[in-house]
């Protein structure tokens, strides 16, 4: 068992990874950005301050990085210098071409310097000022380093020596810099000035192709975010700046306690629905019973929801009916409550929206409760045990029941993806602050750690509930082993 | 069972009588199931109430004059894109338009050439009718126009009459029932209760609710049935290779669907949904399709499991049949039953989907959609806004719900229970 168990939460990496990288690639292909907010790229002109906090921002989050694979080792000055001339406005272009172009140009970081370097000099040559210009604009943005381990309070000897190397450098480079209407000689000084740097860093930027390979797959968004995550660093909301794993724990207990409740609510009626109906098998009460669930196996959650709550709110027409609260998970004055009054408070609450999110999952299980004792009622020791004189109530309730229930233990992997994905709709419509109504905002937002976080961890739950099923299964039913 | 299955064929044909085909006795035992046979017509009149709507709710009248001659305002809007913008309407306009005439001349070559079935000419003519589609909802490639892509300036002769009155004129107009169209909005009469000018009120942008209840049925039958096609066309394919292939063909589908299986599939949905910018319904029909294959693609593969090693397909294979034949022509048709009771359930839970999509507000905003409807309704707390959508999507999903039911039991007596 032990060796099972370890297997399976072993397995669980991959299928994390795979589900990571699907979320990934959709995330950060989907068009809009974040840290653009709003606002359309015709618009959308920035100034040059904007631009490094833009540059910086993008820099922080490793949004700068290709998403999935590295390639910008193998760039050659050719495709640098067709982006140049689109930034430059040297091509006819539409405005949203060239803020594309200058956002790659921007992103390139170091991998650009060398290229830039030489398309600048090609372009001084060649007597091509603005090129020359746009190219020295963006290796002043390229060219310094990054510091390494900023947020450190306490860096080590040899981390403070290379930070401090960095900020010289780039307090120096900082200097090397001159207006698009600056003199012509003061350019060249400016210009020697760089030549000069970049024969003393040149080296920074030569690759050995094994540098290249671990480029290609290492210095990447998606990396870079999987290299946090195994340090249990889910990153940080790009819109609140809070830490998402913190905020999402948070908020999982809202989540959590409405699918448990509710699922736990649905064995507990589910069971004795299905025995009932299977027991009076082809009575009216059966097909009573067999349509009513049917039909609420039809009925849309977010309908229910939102009739229950116009009938039986502070909205009701009828002041007789206004018996819950419009939503929320606690009343506003809980801190002045007894623990008893305040676990009050929560289940009035979450009455309804319980309510909503149970009857689905009651209908589809009662279903397996009653075809699954059916199906045992005609084994040959539930007549055995009809021929020894068993009353009806202990032929049922002591042997088909207990052989019947095993199966829909394994439900439970089946509805837990269903409970949580339509927690979503119920915790909006409550106003319940729990991750499914984070999600719906985040989404709006475009807060992509954030979304990312809540779709792993709720995967991570939903793979923990489904071996939890397994194992309970195992455990019930003595037949089954696992190896 | 078998008595049974004995008395069913011969109820389907009578005795003396060559055995009946699979499809016959299938029919035979869907027939006999009344809350199916109820299901399966309830479709077929939502159906029929989708290519109807415009006859039923339209602002152009039938018939037009002024004083300045006679005019048909109602035909030539049809194909207007300036008033049915969307491929939806188009389509159903088409069949609208073409089904008589389709009709009509189905029956002419069923008389010339009587080898022709019924089933085989109408999929024909829906052949015919996508292609017309396609044609006429390209606007344009390049500079070049499409000739087909008809516009003209909107005018509501609803408005245009009462102008008139006012100015003490009488137009001779024969409007359909419902005088509105589902686009058509009038902050003035905004949230109306039902009334008989408005028989199930207006919404917040004061547009007739009745008129796009109907013109919604139009979108949650597209939506159900091209979503399950995307998703049962994927999810057939991948189970069939997984299960005829077997090893690490297999094995890597096998990996693909446990991931798609422990997503839960409504949070990805909503979050491709909205990341999509100018989403139109077809989005969100192809993200339904994508990520809702996998049921299918675990049903078709055990089936083709099943079915590879019995004696038949031992036969075609012995005969030299080339392989993509057995599996297409010959495992296939046997293994799809499974899917096809899966893909009527699906209809009923996509458009679920759909509707919870354009209630949280991820939907398409220009096409008539339930959800959207309802979603109004819960913001400006007004139950008859909340209560028509409801209904509507109730019924659809029952009536899906029950067909399905009648398919499984009908493929499949031995799942009844």
């Amino acid at each position: 068992m032990r060796a099972y168990l370890l297997r399976r939460l072993l397995v669980m990496i991959p299928t994390l990874f795979w589900i990571s990288l699907i979320v990934f690639v959709v995330l950060n292909l989907a068009p809009g950005r974040p840290g653009e907010l709003g606002g359309d790229v015709e618009t959308n002109a920035r100034g040059e301050q904007t631009q490094d906090s833009f540059r910086i921002f993008r820099e922080q989050f490793n949004l700068d990085k290709p998403i999935l694979l590295n390639t910008r080792p193998w760039l050659t000055p050719a495709e640098v210098r067709r982006d140049l001339e689109m930034a430059a406005e040297l091509q006819p272009v539409s405005i949203a071409e060239r803020i594309a172009a200058q956002d790659r140009l921007g992103d390139l970081g170091a991998y650009g310097v060398p290229h830039f370097m030489a398309v600048l000099e090609q372009a001084n040559a060649a007597g091509q000022p603005r090129l020359r210009d746009a190219a020295a604009y963006f290796l002043r943005q390229s060219a310094p380093r990054r510091l390494s381990d900023p947020f450190n309070p306490h860096p080590s000897a040899a981390v403070r020596a290379y930070n401090d190397g960095v900020a010289r450098e780039r307090a120096a480079l900082g200097r090397l810099r001159y207006g698009f209407d600056a003199r012509e000689a003061d350019k060249q000084a400016v210009l020697a000035g760089w030549r000069e740097w970049y024969t003393g860093a040149r080296a920074r930027f030569e690759y050995e192709d094994v540098e290249k390979l671990r480029i290609l797959f290492f210095d990447t968004r998606f990396a870079k975010y999987w290299n946090n995550l195994l340090r249990l660093d889910l990153g940080v909301s790009l819109a609140t700046r809070e830490p998402v794993l913190s905020a999402l724990l948070s908020k999982l207990k809202y989540s959590v306690s409405l699918s448990l409740s509710s699922l736990a609510l649905a064995y507990l009626i589910a069971v004795p629905i299905g025995v009932v109906s299977a027991a009076r098998r082809g009575t009216p009460l059966d097909r009573v019973t067999t349509v009513a669930l049917f039909m609420l196996h039809s009925l849309p959650s977010f309908f229910v929801a939102t009739m229950l709550l116009l009938a039986f709110s502070e909205a009701s027409p009828w002041p007789a009916l206004r018996l819950f609260p419009t939503g929320g998970f606690q009343s506003r004055d809980v801190a002045e409550m007894t623990t008893l009054g305040r676990l009050r408070d929560v289940v009035w609450h979450l009455v309804l929206p319980v309510a909503c999110l149970t009857y689905g999952s009651l209908a589809l299980l009662s279903r397996y409760v009653r075809s699954g004792l059916l199906e045992v009622l005609g084994a040959d020791y539930i007549r055995t045990a009809r021929a020894k004189g068993l009353s009806e109530r202990a032929v049922i309730g002591k042997h088909a029941l207990r052989n019947s229930l095993l199966p829909i233990i394994t439900l439970l992997a089946n509805l837990l993806p269903a409970v949580v994905g339509g927690s979503v709709v119920i915790e909006y419509i409550f106003g319940i602050p729990g991750i499914g109504q984070w999600t719906i905002d985040s989404i709006h937002r475009r807060d992509y750690n954030v979304i990312m976080g809540v779709q792993l961890v709720t995967t991570v739950l939903v793979l923990l509930g489904m071996l939890l099923a397994d194992v309970g299964y195992a455990l019930a039913d003595p037949r089954i082993r696992y190896r | 069972m078998a008595a049974g299955a004995a008395s069913e064929r011969e109820a389907a044909v009578g005795p003396g009588t060559p055995a009946p085909s699979y499809s016959a006795m299938v029919a035979a035992r869907f027939a006999q199931r009344r809350l199916a046979v109820f299901g399966g017509r309830a479709v077929l009149g939502l159906a029929l109430l989708a290519t109807l709507a415009p006859a039923l709710a339209q602002n152009q009248p039938f018939y037009w004059d002024a004083g300045q001659g006679a005019e048909l305002p109602w035909l030539s809007a049809l194909f207007n894109r300036l008033l049915f913008e969307n491929a939806v309407d188009l389509f159903f306009n088409l069949l609208l338009v073409l089904a008589v005439p389709a009709a009509l001349v189905i029956r002419l070559l069923r008389r010339l050439r009587p080898g022709l079935t019924r089933a085989r000419a109408w999929l024909g003519a829906l052949g015919v009718a996508l292609s017309l589609f396609v044609c006429a909802s390209v606007e344009g490639v390049g500079d070049l126009k499409n000739p087909l892509y008809f516009t003209q300036r909107v005018v509501n002769y609803r408005v245009e009459r009462e102008r008139l009155a006012a100015l003490g004129q009488e137009p001779v107009a024969w409007f359909p029932v419902v005088p509105y169209s589902y686009r058509e909005t009038d902050p003035q009469h905004s949230l109306r209760s039902p009334s008989s000018e408005h028989w199930l009120g207006t919404d917040s942008e004061g547009r007739d609710v009745f008129c796009r209840m109907l013109y919604g049925t139009r979108v949650s039958l597209t939506i159900g049935i091209v979503a399950v096609s995307i998703y049962v066309a994927i999810g057939t394919a991948l189970g069939a290779l997984a299960g005829y292939f077997g090893g690490w063909v297999d094995t890597l589908i096998c990996r693909l669907v446990e991931v798609m299986i422990t997503f839960p599939s409504f949070f990805l949905i909503l979050t491709l949904a909205a990341l999509i910018p100018r989403r139109s319904i077809f989005h969100v029909m192809l993200i339904i399709g994508l990520t809702s294959w996998t049921g299918v693609a675990r049903l078709v593969r055990a089936e083709f499991l099943r079915q590879k090693n019995l004696d038949y397909v031992q036969a075609a294979l012995a005969l030299g049949l080339p392989r993509r034949r057995v599996i297409f022509r010959h495992i296939l048709p046997n293994a799809v039953a499974a899917a096809l009771v899966a893909a009527t359930f699906g209809i009923a839970s996509a458009i679920l989907t759909e509707s919870s999509l354009s209630f949280l507000g991820v939907g398409d905003m220009s096409v008539a959609s339930w959800g959207e409807t309802l979603s109004a309704g819960r913001v400006q707390q007004k139950a008859w806004l909340v209560l028509a959508p409801g209904a509507a999507i109730f019924f659809v999903v029952t009536v899906f719900n029950l067909v399905g039911e009648g398919v499984r039991d009908a493929l499949d007596p031995k799942l009844r229970q």
